[in-house]
């Protein structure tokens, strides 16, 4: 383990104490990265403020929050691919080692797709609709290697067939209105995964189907992830999935990191009052009342001084007012609050 | 095969839709004032001659008795003769469409020309100089009135710059040999060049006008459907996976836009086709709109009516071509 150990300051490299493999470098080590939206003045929205993620070589990290956390866009900023107006402050972004905040536009395509990929919510819409769905895979072969347009297009085929979908050949002649929305969704995997990166992301992969075909989609991520030495960081707003699929768990709240580490550990005895509060409100579906938290989720006008849960928290008290509570170990996790 | 029920149950619809406008038309010019009787006799003539006329045209019978006579000519190909031309009105047709359809053409290829790659290009950069420029393109073509701009056009290119012929119609040298009774492409299957160089020259300004206020509209619409189309959802995952700018511009987001941008051009032509009343007028071009619009003056109602037939008629047949190309080219239409 490294020196941050010892001395205590976890901002912004705080060591994750149960991360696997500490001492190699990350896959994916995102830190202290701040997003903000607009121009730089006291009125600027800050969506991301200090995110810290790590996702370490062959594993699954998920990434929980309500809507509006900034999951999402923590993923777009990895890509490199910020909304119009928003861009980063500060922080960091490494990939590999590599530091992506300020790297070329070239390179970054360069990545995206060959060491990076994503596949996103709503397969159906993220497929062009007038090109067949053998054909965007195949392109997607074919730029990020040398592979000619019938070696690509052989594998686009392979690869759909991997994914489970019957009568490959044929069905990579076929447009997206054609699929299902769960052939679809492996269609998208098959895409994302076809240029072997080493991280996927997968952003709410399996919203909008149904309850057993998110079952079989996220195995087949997590399968074929696995079969592939790869990384997964998969963002979800339900903690189930989480604890189904990912051995770690990061925990954000409005554009904060709350609490990181292994997700059985923090769904069962979360160290973090938000953590706390939103596994209430999931684990009460089959009360008579749903559990809500009170108040409401700050605005991200500029960049709190505090912390953000404060103002909702059963816990807080004075000293959670006095400064942002910074990422810091305890026992086998990270969590940001000052009583915990 | 669902292109053919596709294709009859659009012909039914032409044929009602035809029928309908038919009628509205027929009734319209009739009930209008103004009596084309003293139009044929003269304003001198005496009573009975005026009686003996209206008589002869039927025009003292019922309106529907009217309208059964002229449907029955209809569907033996007569539509009617011209008080004031004297000639059947497919004669007088005959000879005009062709100069209504070289400058539709014309007008169409150039509009596309410059408003859909403009439409594209301000699309992909908000608020950048060429998305200022086509705000103000599209905003001028909307707004700027036809005529007008011909008038404009005329007293720059012509009048002050002599750069332009003499806004008098098709040609002001020799007539090549019709063939389609277009005049450029029968200059060129002629050989003619001399022919060609002149009815260009003549084309030239109707065709620029008619360009810049179709154009205007065009380019607003595939800046639209550009800027959706680089928003949306399967763009976003195309760039997530490195595909190259150029590609996700010309593979990935051209193909949806040119579907529904196709669908305008198909409206706009149709109703280019149909004669362009004001620009015909201006520029004396001997088209189908010039035609209609001095028929009206005379109270000439088998021209008017026909010219009403031939423009809804061009307009839902451009549309029905463009919506089976679009059953043959858009995947989702299959199936």
């Amino acid at each position: 383990m490294s020196a941050a150990d010892g001395n205590g300051m976890t901002v912004p490299h705080a060591v994750d104490p149960a991360a696997p493999d500490g001492g190699e470098i990350p896959v994916l080590d995102v830190s202290d990265l701040t997003v903000g939206f607009g121009s730089a003045d006291k009125r600027r929205s800050i969506p991301l403020q200090g995110i810290r993620l790590q996702v370490a070589a062959g594993e699954r990290m998920a990434l929980v929050g309500e809507s509006g956390s900034g999951k999402s866009l923590t993923a777009a900023a990895v890509l490199g691919l910020l909304p119009e107006g928003a861009e980063v402050i500060r922080g960091s972004i490494r990939l590999d080692g590599e530091e992506l905040i300020d790297a070329p536009e070239r390179r970054l395509r360069e990545l995206r797709g060959g060491r990076m990929a994503i596949m996103f919510q709503n397969p159906r819409a993220s497929l062009n609709p007038v090109l067949t769905v053998g054909g965007q895979i195949a392109e997607v072969i074919r730029v990020h290697g040398d592979a000619g347009r019938r070696e690509s297009w052989t594998q686009a085929v392979d690869l759909l067939a991997e994914m489970g979908i019957p009568d490959a050949g044929r069905r990579a002649k076929d447009y997206v209105h054609q699929y299902s929305g769960g052939m679809a969704q492996r269609a998208a995997l098959a895409m994302a995964l076809s240029c072997r990166p080493d991280l996927l992301i997968a952003d709410e992969p399996t919203t909008g189907l149904d309850a057993t075909l998110q079952q079989q989609v996220l195995e087949l991520v997590v399968e074929q992830v696995a079969s592939r030495d790869a990384s997964l960081l998969l963002i979800t707003h339900d903690i189930a999935v989480a604890r189904a699929h990912c051995e770690r768990t990061t925990v954000m709240y409005a554009g904060r990191v709350m609490e990181v580490g292994p997700t059985d550990a923090v769904v069962e005895s979360p160290k973090n009052p938000y953590t706390s509060a939103l596994l209430k409100a999931f684990v009460t579906v089959d009360q008579r009342r749903m559990y809500a938290i009170s108040g409401v989720v700050p605005t991200l006008v500029g960049e709190l001084g505090e912390c953000a849960f404060a103002d909702r928290c059963p816990l807080a008290g004075p000293e959670c007012r006095e400064d942002v509570p910074a990422l810091r170990p305890v026992d086998d996790r990270l969590v940001a609050c000052v009583k915990a | 095969m669902p292109l053919a029920i596709y294709i009859g149950r659009r012909l039914v619809f032409l044929v009602v839709a035809l029928f309908g406008v038919s009628l509205i038309t027929f009734v319209v010019t009739r009930v209008l004032p103004g009596n084309p009787a003293y139009l044929i006799v003269g304003v001198q003539a005496d009573e009975s001659t005026v009686e003996a006329v209206i008589e002869r045209l039927g025009l003292d019978e019922p309106i529907i008795n009217q309208y059964g006579h002229y449907m029955r000519q209809l569907f033996s190909g007569d539509l009617g003769d011209s008080w004031r031309t004297k000639n059947p009105v497919t004669t007088d047709i005959a000879d005009r469409w062709p100069a209504t359809i070289e400058l539709a053409t014309a007008a169409a290829i150039l509009s596309i020309c410059w408003s859909v790659p403009f439409g594209i290009v301000s699309a992909l950069r908000r608020r950048s100089l060429s998305d200022r420029l086509a705000n103000v393109a599209s905003g001028l073509g909307v707004s700027i009135p036809e005529f007008w701009l011909g008038i404009i056009l005329i007293l720059v290119f012509f009048f002050h710059l002599d750069f332009a012929p003499a806004p008098i119609g098709r040609s002001l040298g020799t007539v090549p040999p019709e063939v389609t009774g277009l005049y450029t492409l029968d200059s060129v299957i002629a050989g003619d060049w001399g022919a060609l160089r002149s009815s260009l020259a003549q084309l030239a300004l109707p065709a620029i006008t008619l360009a810049i206020t179709t154009g205007g509209p065009l380019l607003r619409v595939t800046r639209g459907f550009m800027r959706e189309t680089m928003a949306s959802h399967h763009i976003r995952s195309a760039r997530a996976l490195g595909v190259p700018e150029r590609s996700i511009v010309l593979r990935h987001a051209l193909p949806n836009v040119l579907l529904p941008v196709s669908t305008m051009v198909a409206l706009m032509y149709g109703y280019l086709l149909g004669g362009t009343v004001l620009v015909e007028f201006v520029f004396a071009w001997p088209g189908i709109g010039k035609y209609a619009i001095d028929s009206i003056a005379a109270s000439d109602y088998a021209p008017v009516l026909a010219a009403v037939l031939l423009s809804a008629c061009s307009y839902i047949l451009v549309y029905l071509v463009m919506d089976i190309l679009h059953f043959i080219i858009d995947p989702r239409t299959r199936t």
